[in-house]
């Protein structure tokens, strides 16, 4: 294999300064909110007091959410823009490829068959955080303005929206902590293909050699030359085919 | 100047010659007899209604001593000098006080020789704390327990929050009429709290103090989260956990530090919706009316609040299906999905690294 690795460019500036952002603001949410939920917690204690009080604390939770909720709308509105404008690849939206990749991938868990998913730009695990932080982030914003708000709130709703909404803000935020920390973290910095973890989020670039095993059907599409290599060894699996031919021929 | 000779002039004339023959009789006895022996001598002068001495405020100094009260007390059997201590000689020796305050607070001091724990308690109070500042009213030992007449302060329970009324009268009424107040004095219920129960005995903390405020919800709690007590009462033990894990109850139990000061309301606590002395009846015929009244209550510190606000408030009642059925269906939502999600991915990663290994 005489290939040069070279990195190549995955994520743009854009993308890779949301990402910082959200997780700045994400870990201030969590650092601020959970001891909140768990207030019997003496690790919840010493955080709150380190941080200055439970008012401090209230504080600095309320404008990492305000923040929170600027950046999602931000996001929403350029995305429409972009939608509008014909210029989104659409590549984050889930389509019944995504389901039998990840049928392929337990599959291949289990040791059923040898075969591994072909993935595009996202594979299945990347747009289940991306809708998860979207939708859970969306519940996250609604039900953490009803709580900031709700002298207003129940003028036009029933007083039960309020603790209803308290219990879905603090097992949401505890949903969202968990799967980041057990799911993302795992994925980016544990698993065995990236240990010790993955700087590409941060620079933009990923190793030739990773993008062509992780993201085949989007190298292929950036190396035509390399496509039948690349997508070669696995013509044997009809499914692998069928799955790989459409999203050629949409970008192509 | 005003030594031993002009208060012994200023005795009333009967007593003062007793006073001259107990010098030459008695006085070798006292020393060396029994109590009651020792009693006996000094009531030969400080048994005579009347006997008084005056100080140099002017004011008057009884020295009358009522055997009948005397009787009564805790203390009959202690020898006078137990506590008068220094006034074995007859005559006495000389003393100085300014005035009757004076003269009272150092018989007051006697009473640390046996009980210097409680004593040693008093020094934290906000009753000391008048005391060291000079307020002649400050209550001292006896003015709670009574000096000749002092007698066991519970005996029956009441009593004692008839002792403070002396001092803290409107406070007292209030009380007297609170649920816990009337089940005391009408059915001399042996549960609820008397003053002395969440104000302490000895070591009285100041009641305005935040931390004083802060600790409130916890004193409510040591009785409303005992369950053979509430349950005696039909009363649920769920009001202190419910109130920890709204808002309010988890502000308060973070100490509520932030920007307020102290005399500021800091968070709604268990009184700020209750009352603190006339804390009312919640359950029964008494409900419709609280919760009536309850936007109101909720008005003193959300101004805005409208007449759907205060169901924001779960009333102290866990979620069910009854009571908060949006609220319930949500919590068990949420019970279901997270372990269902984050078991689901853990098993991934574990499948993962499995069929990393078996590749190797």
């Amino acid at each position: 294999m005489n290939r040069s690795n070279d990195d190549v460019v995955r994520f743009g500036p854009r993308e890779r300064i949301e990402h910082l952002l959200v997780m700045l603001i994400f870990f201030a949410l969590a650092l601020t909110g959970l001891p909140q939920k768990f207030h019997d917690a003496a690790i919840s204690k010493t955080i709150v007091n380190v941080l200055g009080g439970i008012a401090q604390v209230r504080y600095f939770h309320r404008l990492a959410g305000v923040l929170f909720s600027v950046m999602t709308l931000v996001h929403l509105v350029s995305i429409l823009a972009a939608v509008i404008a014909g210029r989104s690849s659409l590549s984050m939206v889930p389509g019944a490829k995504d389901f039998r990749d990840v049928v392929t991938t337990l599959r291949y868990y289990l040791r059923i068959s040898d075969v591994r998913a072909q993935f595009d730009r996202f594979d299945y695990k990347e747009k289940f955080e991306y809708w998860g932080i979207l939708f859970g982030g969306l519940i996250m914003i609604t039900t953490g303005f009803a709580l900031l708000f709700p002298i207003e709130v129940t003028r036009f709703l029933p007083g039960q929206i309020i603790p209803a909404a308290k219990v879905a803000h603090g097992n949401e935020g505890l949903m969202a902590f968990l799967v980041v920390i057990v799911w993302h973290i795992y994925n980016v910095v544990f698993a065995p293909e990236v240990f010790p973890g993955s700087k590409t989020i941060f620079t933009g670039k990923i190793p030739r050699e990773r993008m062509r095993h992780e993201h085949p059907l989007e190298y292929a599409r950036m190396f035509p030359e390399e496509a039948d290599e690349v997508l070669g060894h696995h013509r044997a699996d009809p499914a692998r085919k069928q799955a790989a031919e459409p999203a050629r021929k949409k970008d192509g | 100047m005003n030594g031993m000779a002009s208060m012994y002039a200023r005795l009333t004339k009967p007593t003062f010659a007793l006073a001259l023959l107990s010098l030459f009789w008695v006085l070798p006895a006292a020393a060396q007899g029994t109590a009651a022996d020792e009693i006996e001598e000094c009531l030969t002068c400080h048994g005579s209604d009347g006997l008084s001495v005056t100080l140099e405020s002017g004011e008057e100094a009884p020295l009358f001593m009522n055997r009948e009260l005397l009787e009564k007390s805790v203390h009959k059997n202690l020898r006078c000098t137990d506590c008068h201590a220094g006034l074995e000689q007859v005559p006495h020796p000389e003393r100085h006080y300014k005035n009757l305050a004076r003269f009272r607070a150092s018989f007051g001091e006697a009473c640390k020789n046996c009980h210097f724990e409680n004593y040693t308690k008093t020094l934290d109070s906000v009753h000391y704390g008048l005391q060291a500042r000079g307020d002649v009213f400050a209550p001292t030992c006896v003015k709670c327990h009574g000096s000749h007449d002092i007698a066991r302060p519970a005996q029956p329970r009441s009593r004692i929050s008839q002792t403070c009324a002396t001092c803290h009268r409107p406070i007292s009424e209030a009380y007297a009429k609170s649920v816990h107040g009337r089940a005391l004095f009408m059915e001399q219920n042996k549960d609820v709290p008397i003053c002395t129960d969440c104000h302490r005995s000895h070591d009285i903390a100041d009641p305005k103090s935040r931390a004083w405020l802060m600790s409130t919800p916890a004193l409510c709690g040591k009785c409303h989260s005992d369950g053979k007590l509430m349950g005696k009462y039909g009363l649920s033990t769920a009001v202190v956990s419910t109130y920890l894990s709204d808002f309010h109850g988890t502000t308060a139990a973070f100490g509520a530090k932030g920007r307020r000061t102290t005399n500021e309301p800091v968070v709604a606590l268990c009184v700020d919706c209750h009352g603190i002395h006339d804390i009312g009846k919640v359950t029964g015929d008494s409900a419709p009316a609280f919760r009536a009244n309850l936007v109101k209550t909720c008005r003193k510190c959300h101004p805005g609040a409208s007449d759907n606000f205060p169901a924001a408030w779960l009333s102290h009642y866990e979620p069910s299906l009854e009571r908060a059925p949006l609220v319930f269906m949500v919590r068990l939502f949420y019970k279901l999905i997270i372990p269902f999600i984050v078991g689901g991915l853990l098993l991934q990663i574990l499948l993962h690294l499995w069929r990393t290994v078996v590749n190797r």
